[in-house]
C-alpha cells in the first residue's frame, strides 16, 4: 500500500530522485542480513504491543460472554457471538451505511476538491483566503465542531433559519432527529471536514503538471472544461487513487462525527461499525459481542484496503 | 487551469469560487455567532470559570509534543531500516505494519482500556500517548519509506566508502535530506493527537488530566445542555488551532503534499 502519484509528480519539492526513477528498489546496500533489525524494532514493538496484541485479545474475547469487569467470570460460548452478529439487522445496517457513506462522500469530495483546485490555479482574487477557508476544517477536531453542527441543524438552528429566509420554509425540519436526513447531515459534515485535504492534494498535483501540455491543448482549440476532463483529470489519477484508499479506510474508521452529532441515531439511522462497537461495549457492557463486531470491522478494513490497493495499482500500470 | 478571456468569465470564476467556499465558511460563522448568544462574552467567562481551560490546553500540548516526538523518532529509524538496510523478511515486516494502518481506533479500544487498567496507567497521559503513537506510526512509516526510497543509494555508498558506519550515514547523510517528510510527519501527528477525542474520553476521567476536545462536554450532560457554553468552549479550542494553521500555512500544505505525493 504505497501512496502513488502521477509521473510528473516525481520531480517534486526539490527532493532527490533515484536515477532509475523507480523508488523502492529491492537491493539494500547496507549491512548484513539483520543490520536493519534494530532500526525497525521500536516500530515493530510498538505496533505489535498496542495494535496486534489488542487484536489477539479481541479474537479471544469474541468467543466469550463477558461484561468486561475484571472480577466477573467470562463464559466461553464458542461462535455464538458470530452467529448473533450475522443475524443482527443493526450490524448489516451499519455495513450498508458505511458503503453508501463511502461512495457519496468520496464522490462529492473528489468533485468539489478537484474543481476547487483547478479554480485556485486560475486567476482568482484573494485565493489565499479561499484556500484557508476550505482547509481550516481539516485541522479542527470533530469534537470541537460537533456542537456547532448540532446547533446548526437543530429545529430552531441557523440552517432552518436560512431556509425560511430564502422562502424554502417548507423544507425545515429537525434535520438530526429525522431518520431520512440524519445520514445526509453526517455525510455533509464529513465532506465539510475532509474536502480541504482532497483539495490540497489535487492542488499540489496540478502544480506539477507540465504547462506545455496544457498550452498545446489550448492552441489546438480545447476548451477549459475539455482540458480539465481529458488532460488534467487523467494526469491526477495517482492522487485520486491515494484519496480513494484513504477515503475507504476513513469510512470504515468513521466514529467521531456520528458518535458526537447523532449518537448513531435516530433509531440506528447513522450507525457505523465503529459506533456500534463502542455502544455495545460502553453502554450495553456486552464485551464479547463488541469484540466480535470489532473483528468483523477489522477483517473488512484489511480486505478493503488490500483489494482497493490492488485494483488501483492495476489501473496505474494499465 | 481555467483560461480567462475578458472580464465576464473572470467574474464568473470568482463567483463560482465564492459559491463553493460558502458552505465551508457558514458553519464557522454559525459557531462563532452562537457562542455569543445570550450572555455574549459572558459565555466565554463561563467557560473560563470552569477552571480547567489552562489545564486542558497544557495536557493537550503535552500529549501532542510527546506523540510527535515518539512518532518522529520511530518513523525515521524504521523508514531508514526498511529503505536502506538489509533486513531478514523485510517485506513481511513492512506488510505487518501496513495492515495496522487499517485498524480503526474504536476497534482496539476495549483491549487498550483493559491493558491500561492492568498496568495501572488509567488516568495517565501516557495511556493516550502510546496508543496514539501506535495508531499513527504505520501511516507515517509508509509515507516516510516512500520518501527514503527516493534518496539515491549512491550517496549512502559514497559515505560508506568514506568510512561512515550505518548510524553515521543515518545521522549525517540521510536525516538532513528528510526535512519535507519530517514536516509531513509532524503536521499529521499534530492534527491527529491534538484532535483525538475517543482515547482521552475513555482513558482520562480525572479533571486535572483532561484535554481540549473534552472541554465542550463540560456543558452537556444528561440533564443540562448549555448550548451557548458548549459553543463558546468549541470556539475557544478551535481558535488556537486556526491561528497555528494560519501561521504555518505553507508548511502545513507542503508537508501534507510531500506525504501523499511521491
Amino acid at each position: 500500500m504505497r501512496p502513488v502519484s502521477t509521473a510528473p509528480a516525481r520531480e517534486t519539492l526539490g527532493r532527490p530522485v533515484d536515477s532509475t526513477g523507480r523508488p523502492g528498489s529491492s537491493s539494500s546496500p547496507l549491512g548484513s542480513r539483520f543490520a536493519g533489525v534494530p532500526w525497525i524494532l521500536p516500530a515493530v514493538v510498538l505496533v505489535i504491543g498496542l495494535i496486534y496484541f489488542p487484536i489477539g485479545f479481541l479474537g479471544y474475547t469474541s468467543t466469550l460472554d463477558w461484561n468486561g469487569f475484571i472480577l466477573s467470570t467470562p463464559e466461553p460460548i464458542g461462535d455464538a457471538n458470530y452467529e448473533e452478529m450475522l443475524g443482527d439487522p443493526v450490524f448489516w445496517g451499519a455495513l450498508q451505511h458505511t458503503v453508501v457513506f463511502y461512495v457519496i462522500t468520496f464522490s462529492v469530495q473528489t468533485l468539489v476538491g478537484f474543481t476547487f483546485a483547478a479554480l485556485m490555479h486560475s486567476r482568482i482574487l484573494l485565493s489565499n483566503v479561499y484556500k484557508a477557508i476550505v482547509f481550516i476544517p481539516v485541522v479542527l477536531a470533530p469534537a470541537t465542531m460537533a456542537p456547532v453542527f448540532r446547533q446548526t441543524f437543530d429545529q430552531f438552528g441557523p440552517f432552518n433559519g436560512l431556509l425560511n429566509a430564502i422562502g424554502l420554509g417548507d423544507l425545515t425540519r429537525p434535520w438530526l432527529a429525522d431518520p431520512t436526513t440524519a445520514m445526509p447531515v453526517v455525510m455533509f459534515i464529513t465532506v465539510w471536514q475532509w474536502t480541504g485535504l482532497t483539495f490540497i492534494l489535487y492542488y499540489a498535483a496540478m502544480s506539477q503538471l507540465n504547462p506545455e501540455i496544457l498550452e498545446a491543448a489550448r492552441v489546438d482549440g480545447a476548451s477549459s472544461f475539455r482540458v480539465l476532463r481529458s488532460i488534467v483529470w487523467p494526469l491526477c489519477r495517482g492522487t485520486t487513487a491515494v484519496l480513494a484508499v484513504l477515503g475507504l479506510i476513513g469510512a470504515l474508521k468513521t466514529f467521531d462525527i456520528p458518535y458526537l452529532v447523532t449518537r448513531g441515531g435516530p433509531n440506528h439511522a447513522t450507525e457505523f461499525l465503529g459506533t456500534l462497537v463502542y455502544f455495545t461495549m460502553a453502554q450495553e457492557k456486552h464485551f464479547g459481542y463488541a469484540a466480535t463486531l470489532a473483528m468483523a470491522l477489522l477483517v473488512l478494513a484489511v480486505t478493503g484496503g488490500v483489494l482497493l490497493r490492488m485494483s488501483t495499482r492495476r489501473s496505474e500500470d494499465g | 487551469m481555467f483560461e480567462t478571456h475578458g472580464r465576464a468569465s473572470r467574474i464568473g470564476l470568482q463567483l463560482l469560487a465564492t459559491l463553493m467556499i460558502l458552505p465551508f465558511l457558514a458553519p464557522l460563522v454559525f459557531g462563532l455567532q452562537g457562542s455569543f448568544g445570550g450572555l455574549g462574552l459572558g459565555n466565554y467567562a463561563k467557560v473560563w470559570d470552569t477552571g480547567v481551560v489552562p489545564t486542558v490546553f497544557i495536557n493537550s500540548a503535552i500529549i501532542a509534543v510527546c506523540t510527535i516526538a515518539i512518532v518522529y523518532v520511530i518513523t525515521m529509524t524504521a523508514a531508514y531500516g526498511f529503505s536502506k538496510l538489509r533486513i531478514f523478511g523485510r517485506e513481511v515486516w513492512f506488510w505487518a505494519l501496513l495492515v495496522a494502518l487499517t485498524v480503526p481506533e474504536a476497534v482496539i479500544l476495549t483491549p487498550l482500556f483493559v491493558m491500561a487498567s492492568n498496568f495501572d496507567l488509567y488516568d495517565e497521559l501516557v495511556a493516550v500517548i502510546l496508543p496514539l503513537a501506535a495508531l499513527q506510526v504505520p501511516f507515517t512509516i509508509l509515507i516516510a519509506r516512500n520518501f527514503f526510497d527516493g534518496i539515491p543509494n549512491q550517496i549512502i555508498e559514497a559515505a560508506r566508502v568514506d568510512g561512515a558506519n550505518v548510524a553515521q550515514v543515518f545521522w549525517m547523510v540521510v536525516l538532513p535530506l528528510t526535512r519535507p517528510i519530517a514536516a509531513a510527519i509532524i503536521v499529521f501527528t499534530l492534527i491527529g493527537s491534538w484532535n483525538s477525542y475517543l482515547l482521552p474520553m475513555l482513558m482520562l476521567t480525572d479533571r486535572s488530566k483532561q484535554v481540549v476536545t473534552l472541554l465542550p462536554s463540560y456543558f452537556t450532560s444528561q440533564y443540562t445542555n448549555d448550548q451557548t457554553g458548549v459553543l463558546a468552549a468549541a470556539v475557544m479550542t478551535a481558535v488556537p488551532v486556526i491561528i497555528v494553521y494560519l501561521a504555518f500555512q505553507k508548511s502545513f500544505e507542503r508537508g501534507i503534499s510531500a506525504g501523499a505525493l511521491k
